[in-house]
């Protein structure tokens, strides 16, 4: 998988991708749409606001729902994929505000959710 | 990164205080980041982080890795704070079956265990090992870590001249899924500095909002709204003359 699961990838929203350019991040949202060659889809936060995300290699599978993606933030502020996960909703749908909201608390005080 | 800022003009707990402070803790579990285990330092044969001990605790993250041995299940974690942290979890050789499946990778899931560290590498032995089965527990053990550092860090750092809190005894309350985290009475500090100034007013149209700003100068209005908004929708006080005037339900 590499490098960057080893180090600190702070989960961050839409509006923090400016701030992170070049750096490892972990993002969450909603697949909206997926580019016909696969190797681009748009995932949204919920609260309207959408982010890209590339892969250097197409999708292999049907990806929907909500997806967590761990990659590094490109200069035009999209995110480079490295790997993502489906989170599971087959019990229950996941509240995607509610995430949001932890965001911001995490933001808010990064002594008591340290990122490295 | 520096896991741990000291909140300014605080002094240290002197030994005695800190040492009457943890006696009651030995019986807690914390939810935590692998990035805070990383950080806790090894002190008297227990794990704290920054003063505060971590006896048990919680993490929640994503299975990168997974290997079955004979006696023991060693996973990896990873919550995206740091590096994957080394999972162990005995199993139990005389009982075949269900306990020792292995979850694969892949798989989000809570960890209970204790905080292990071995030439000078950190790992958890876990004593339960949960795969999420609803989602948002892993949002809710985001936001019960930040509540539980800032209110444990807070006891343990607060002077003789604190506001009374009505109970500072720490409860296991069950978690969104089941796992208990760390909450003093279930409310945050600010929350309980309101409700008790509530609860003290003895004039039947109960206590305003000015009063109460008057009286906490440190909290500011929307923080003091907030708290109100809570322990209204929680049942513990309720509007009478109108919007800006609280009682406590509780009769003291």
């Amino acid at each position: 998988m590499g490098d960057i699961h080893e180090v600190p990838r702070p989960r961050i929203g839409a509006g923090q991708l400016a701030q992170h350019i070049g750096k490892p991040v972990c993002f969450v949202g909603r697949v909206e749409k997926i580019h016909p060659t696969g190797k681009l889809f748009v995932l949204s936060d919920g609260v309207g606001r959408n982010t890209t995300v590339e892969l250097s290699e197409p999708l292999d599978e049907e990806i929907s729902g909500i997806i967590e993606v761990v990659g590094r933030v490109t200069n035009q502020a999209t995110i480079m994929c490295v790997s993502y996960v489906q989170f599971r909703e087959d019990k229950s749908p996941f509240d995607l505000e509610l995430y949001n909201e932890a965001l911001k608390i995490i933001h808010e005080f990064p002594e008591y959710f340290p990122f490295g | 990164g520096g896991y741990l800022q000291s909140p300014g003009g605080f002094a240290s707990p002197s030994g005695a205080q800190a040492e009457k402070r943890q006696r009651i803790r030995s019986q807690n579990i914390v939810p935590c980041t692998v990035s805070q285990l990383l950080a806790a330092e090894l002190v008297d044969e227990v794990f704290r982080i920054c003063d505060l001990e971590i006896p048990q605790v919680t993490v929640v993250g994503i299975v990168r890795h997974a290997e079955k041995a004979p006696t023991n299940i060693l996973y990896k974690v990873d919550d995206m704070t740091a590096a994957p942290m080394d999972v162990r979890q005995w199993v139990d050789t005389d009982e075949a079956g269900s306990e020792n499946v292995v979850i694969p990778p892949g798989t989000y899931v809570k960890v209970a265990g204790h905080l292990r560290s071995f030439q000078n590498k950190k790992s958890l032995v876990a004593f339960k090992i949960m795969p999420l089965e609803n989602m948002n527990e892993f949002t809710t053990h985001i936001l019960e870590t930040v509540n539980a550092h800032m209110i444990l860090r807070k006891n343990l750092m607060s002077a003789s001249g604190a506001p009374p809190f009505s109970s500072t005894v720490v409860r296991d309350t069950g978690g969104y899924g089941g796992g208990g985290s760390l909450l003093v009475n279930g409310l945050t500090a600010h929350q309980s500095q309101v409700l008790n100034l509530i609860k003290s007013c003895p004039v039947p149209e109960g206590m305003s909002l000015q009063e109460l700003k008057l009286q906490l100068h440190s909290m500011s209005m929307s923080t003091i709204k907030q708290a109100v908004e809570f322990l209204s929708s929680e049942g513990h006080i309720y509007s009478t003359v109108d919007d800006d005037h609280y009682k406590s339900t509780d009769a003291e």
